[in-house]
């Protein structure tokens, strides 16, 4: 549950993040999140879309409508305001994980002679 | 839609509280996530459950696009700046002896009633939490209104004041910024 919580928080990063290898339906953004996070994800799924409208609203992603089966499809992608805001989370989350990092993880004893 | 009765009565109960883009989009998602499970070997009925217990209850859904939606994010920002547009206004009102100006009483009667209106519109749509057509009904009223506000204020006073003074001219600008958001905003609102 605390992990579901968590990455809810990162939602918006995790979507832009999905976004970034191309183009992709609401269904598709939802099974990625699901399979990367190695089945941690367990927001209702239906939750996402207001998420990637949101994003879309931003200037962040943009959609396209396709027909697909007789159905309204919805595909959204990345815009050029996306990638450079997933670039610049990406930096600061890695710069974030090394300083928790090395605070959490035991420094080696000293060597002893 | 899928033609599963468990999931058209869930589309149908949503389609009152959503736009229909929305609703498509949605749909769309629904029908994967049925035929997933259906393809995991679930009887139609099973993976009908399966996909909506996935997908959310109609109220995580509705309220999730609302709180998230154009128009509240709108409402808020135009309740959160109303009062400093209205300070600068009371401002220049004050400085310029506006109660001297020539301005008819039910004018200033009909202006102080629709400031209400506008703003129990805002709040409403600010508050809004899980019907997404009403807070968006809601914004739009309380846009067009505020813009009605805006251009009496601005008409009355650049008619009635004596002279331009400093304060006037800021609260005009004030008056100006919102009506150029409002314009913005309002036909943004309208497509979502």
């Amino acid at each position: 549950m605390k992990e579901a919580q968590a990455l809810k928080g990162h939602l918006d990063t995790l979507l832009l993040a999905v976004l970034d290898s191309g183009p992709r339906h609401g269904y598709a953004v939802i099974e990625a999140l699901r399979e990367d996070s190695g089945g941690r994800f367990d927001l209702p799924t239906g939750t996402v879309y207001p998420a990637l409208h949101r994003l879309e609203h931003a200037g962040l992603v943009t959609s396209t409508w396709s027909v697909v089966d007789g159905r309204r499809r919805r595909t959204y992608g990345l815009t050029p305001a996306g990638q450079a805001q997933l670039h610049t989370e990406r930096a600061t989350w890695r710069d974030f994980a090394a300083t928790i990092t090395s605070l959490l993880e035991p420094a080696p004893c000293p060597a002893t002679s | 839609m899928p033609g599963n009765q468990l999931i058209d009565a869930y589309l149908a109960r949503l389609a009152g509280r959503l736009p229909a883009d929305a609703l498509d989009e949605l749909a769309d998602g629904l029908t994967e996530t049925y035929r997933h499970h259906l393809a995991n070997a679930a009887d139609p009925r099973t993976a009908a459950r399966r996909a909506l217990r996935e997908f959310g209850s109609v109220e995580e859904i509705a309220t999730a696009f609302t709180i998230q939606s154009p128009g509240r994010r709108a409402a808020r920002m135009l309740l959160a700046t109303g009062p400093a547009v209205g300070a600068a206004w009371a401002t220049a009102l004050v400085l310029g002896h506006a109660w001297h100006w020539p301005v008819p009483g039910p004018a200033r009667l009909v202006f102080g009633l629709l400031l209400l209106l506008v703003v129990a519109a805002l709040a409403t749509a600010a508050a809004g939490r899980s019907h997404y057509a009403r807070t968006r009904a809601a914004v739009i009223a309380g846009g067009v209104g505020l813009l009605a506000l805006d251009g009496a204020v601005l008409v009355s006073g650049v008619l009635a004041a004596p002279a331009v003074a400093w304060p006037l001219a800021a609260a005009a600008c004030a008056s100006l910024a919102r009506i150029g958001f409002t314009l913005r905003t309002i036909p943004r609102i309208i497509s979502s």
